[in-house]
């Protein structure tokens, strides 16, 4: 049932390289999805019908269908439209799309709760509608959501197992191929999901322990 | 593509729909004993439920799949596509309905303990009469919005091969070439799918609410 | 308030079968609390309490915030175990070094009934419910007979209106009625109150203060932690001051609050009035 010492040390080269490609893409689309989340979520508070339709749109879709069909939608749909991503492209795009959209609800109820107060006290102050969400909104905004943010990112962490069925070689696709060389699939998946463990449970414990300080920070 | 093309991606409609509701079936009442053994107060059933609670949600849905369908499957006891992502999502249903159950019973406030205890009403009165109806109430959003979660994360059982909308869509977008429009089609079906389960989510608390007010 | 011992059932005084004139406290002990203690770390809450309440005796308790007056309350029906002494209750003793048993545990809690400052209702269940639920969960009536009686003591507290509503459709002095109805619905032989209208505004803590004060004329055993100095004085027989853990003084309600002994009670009425 469970790798021998052999296989471990066999197997690991291969699997710290599809984890390091799964860390790699986690990174990159929280790097361009957060931002593009802040940008989704102006979008939809903006007063602009346009921009808030396409905001809208963006944000729905992205939540609204699975992380699996978005992936699929770009590697295996848009090459029809001549536009031909690598694996690693389209997941970067396809999660930081779903990220964006997940995060600009994170970041728009934030942003919300805090102009709840301040809003008209930044006003009084006769700051400019640019100035009040710079200086005023933003930073007590993110800071509101950031354990939210945080636990969103494990959540995009896991996701790009979903990488598997674009064949971007990460974590899940160097298990199933170990296992399907060797025949050997309940070790070398048990191994995999070690690894993910291994990075997920003490992000957890962190994400709690920040969403803890985060409440007495609240509560003062 | 034409109204043909259609068929499949509906048959595909009710596999994600079956899916969905038996794994989330599953988890709403797995989560029952979950959360009884995290709460337990014997530490070391405390211990383990905490544990495999974790565990289950530190690992990616299609690796439980794999590892059941595929690790299991191949070495221990033959399994179906489908029997194994009912099992595997419905593991990880279990644990996130303990959590959401948790978190509900939570929020009961103490005073309620309090009064039960003083009225002398036993373990499983307190449990039944007066925690459960709450943290049903409580736990009905969180509940339903989880239900809407869990029907997009079905379509990780295309990877095995279970024939619901995103294994359909994957057919039909190599069949046509179509990729595009199948793909859109396929994501705002999952889209529709949310919907009802909103709907429903909204009046079931509304009429709770209204029922409570009265 | 000596006179002739009556030995009543207490069904007798609930039904109003006997005139409340009639109904001196006797001079027999129902609670007795032998050094009864409670420390949260090294905190001691409750420093060794020596307690006596005759049956019928309104006993009001007073005192400074954090001196132990809710932690005694809970202690006596053992919602917080204590760490030591020992409860009398009647025919009944519990030993508080020992583990009680289930059934220990349970005969106490239906002797004694508990009123609370945030009253409690269960909120998802109607008003009868509320009062039914332990008589069938807890005395094995039947829903019929549980409701029977239900409405006989919603009457009581003059809220038979309200059986078919929700408790968030009451008043604040409605629910602590409705409490009060509850706690009786298990025939307790003591009633426990722990600032019963601290919650409330002024005039609906009266009516609250009315239903209790009626209580105390059909012969209820009571021990009510209050801040109304009035229901002290005039309703209770005794009245016990406790300051950090002690009592600080403890004697008939008129001699206490009228002309107290001790500095530090001296001290808490003066502030009480000042306020
Ligand atoms: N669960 C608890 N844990 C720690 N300290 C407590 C707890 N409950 C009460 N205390 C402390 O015990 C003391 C007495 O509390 P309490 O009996 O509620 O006082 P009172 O009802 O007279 O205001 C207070 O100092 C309070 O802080
Ligand atoms: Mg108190």
């Amino acid at each position: 049932m469970f790798p021998t010492q052999d296989e471990i040390s066999a197997w690991l080269p291969d699997l710290l390289g599809g984890l390091s490609i799964s860390l790699q893409v986690t990174g990159l689309s929280l790097l361009i999805g957060i931002p593009f989340g802040l940008v989704l979520a102006l979008g939809v508070l903006a007063k602009n019908r346009l921009l808030k339709g396409v905001s809208l749109f963006l944000v729905e879709v992205g939540r609204g269908a699975p992380a699996l069909v978005l992936l699929q939608f770009i590697y295996f749909g848009l090459p029809s439209t001549g536009l031909t991503l690598s694996s690693f492209s389209a997941a970067i795009i396809a999660l930081a799309w779903n990220t964006g959209a997940y995060t600009s609800e994170i970041i728009r109820a934030s942003l919300q709760s805090v102009a709840l107060g301040q809003r008209e006290a930044a006003e009084a102050l006769g700051l400019s509608r640019f100035d009040e969400l710079r200086y005023v909104l933003l930073p007590q905004g993110l800071r509101v959501a950031l354990p939210a943010l945080l636990g969103f990112s494990i959540l995009i962490f896991q996701g790009t197992s979903l990488c598997f069925t674009i064949a971007l070689p990460e974590l899940v696709s160097r298990a199933y191929e170990i296992g399907s060389t060797t025949f050997r699939y309940f070790p070398a998946l048990l191994a995999a999901g070690v690894l993910y463990a291994a990075i997920s449970i003490p992000a957890a414990f962190l994400v709690n322990h920040v969403e803890k300080r985060a409440g007495l920070y609240a509560q003062r | 593509m034409s109204a043909a093309d259609l068929l499949p991606l509906l048959r595909g409609l009710t596999w994600t729909v079956a899916l969905t509701a038996g794994a989330f079936l599953i988890g709403a009442v797995l989560g029952v004993p979950l959360l009884a053994a995290r709460q337990s107060r014997l530490w070391p059933l405390r211990f383990l439920a905490m544990t495999a609670i974790q565990i289950v949600r530190a690992i990616p849905p299609i690796l439980w799949l794999f590892i059941i369908f595929f690790g299991l499957g191949m070495g221990v006891m033959p399994i179906s596509p489908f029997n194994a992502a009912l099992m595997g999502l419905g593991l990880i249903a279990a644990a996130n309905m303990a959590e959401i159950y948790r978190g509900a019973v939570a929020s009961i406030h103490f005073g309620q303990w309090e009064a039960s205890a003083a009225l002398d009403l036993g373990r499983w009165s307190i449990f039944r009469d007066i925690i459960a109806p709450q943290a049903f109430r409580v736990a009905l959003p969180s509940a339903a919005s989880y239900l809407i979660g869990l029907m997009k994360e079905t379509a990780v059982a295309s990877t095995i091969g279970v024939a619901e909308l995103a294994y359909q869509g994957n057919q039909l977008s190599q069949l046509t070439f179509r990729g595009l429009e199948v793909f859109a089609l396929v994501g705002l079906f999952y889209v529709l799918l949310s919907l009802p389960i909103a709907w429903l989510s909204r009046v079931a608390d509304g009429y709770l609410r209204a029922k409570v007010a009265r | 308030m000596d006179g002739a011992i009556l030995y009543l059932r207490e069904d007798d005084r609930l039904h109003g079968r006997v005139q409340p004139a009639m109904m001196p406290a006797s001079t027999d002990v129902l609670i007795r609390l032998k050094s009864l203690s409670k420390h949260y770390g090294t905190h001691i809450v409750l420093d060794g309490i020596d307690l006596d309440v005759r049956s019928g005796e309104v006993l009001a308790i007073i005192g400074p915030s954090g001196s132990g007056k809710s932690t005694l309350l809970r202690c006596i029906n053992y919602l917080e175990p204590p760490d030591g002494g020992i409860i009398t209750i009647g025919s009944m003793t519990i030993d508080a070094a020992r583990p009680v048993a289930r059934a220990e545990l349970s005969g106490l809690r239906r002797r004694v009934g508990m009123v609370f400052q945030s009253f409690n209702l269960f909120p998802h269940m109607s008003v009868l419910r509320n009062v039914s639920l332990a008589q069938e969960r807890v005395l094995g009536r039947s829903r019929a007979e549980a409701d029977e009686r239900s409405m006989q003591l919603l009457k009581r507290v003059g809220l038979a209106d309200k059986a078919g509503q929700f408790p968030v459709r009451c008043s604040g002095g409605q629910q602590q009625r409705i409490a009060i109805a509850r706690s009786l619905a298990l025939d307790p032989e003591i009633m426990l109150f722990d600032e019963p209208t601290s919650a409330l505004d002024p005039e609906l803590g009266l009516e609250v203060l009315a239903v209790m004060r009626e209580l105390a004329e059909t012969g209820m055993t009571m021990i009510v932690v209050t801040h109304e100095m009035g229901f002290a004085e005039n309703v209770s027989d005794t009245v016990m001051i406790m300051a950090d853990g002690h009592i600080v003084e403890k004697g008939p309600s008129k001699d206490v609050m009228r002309n107290p002994q001790q500095e530090r009670t001296k001290r808490f009425l003066r502030a009480v009035h000042d306020r």
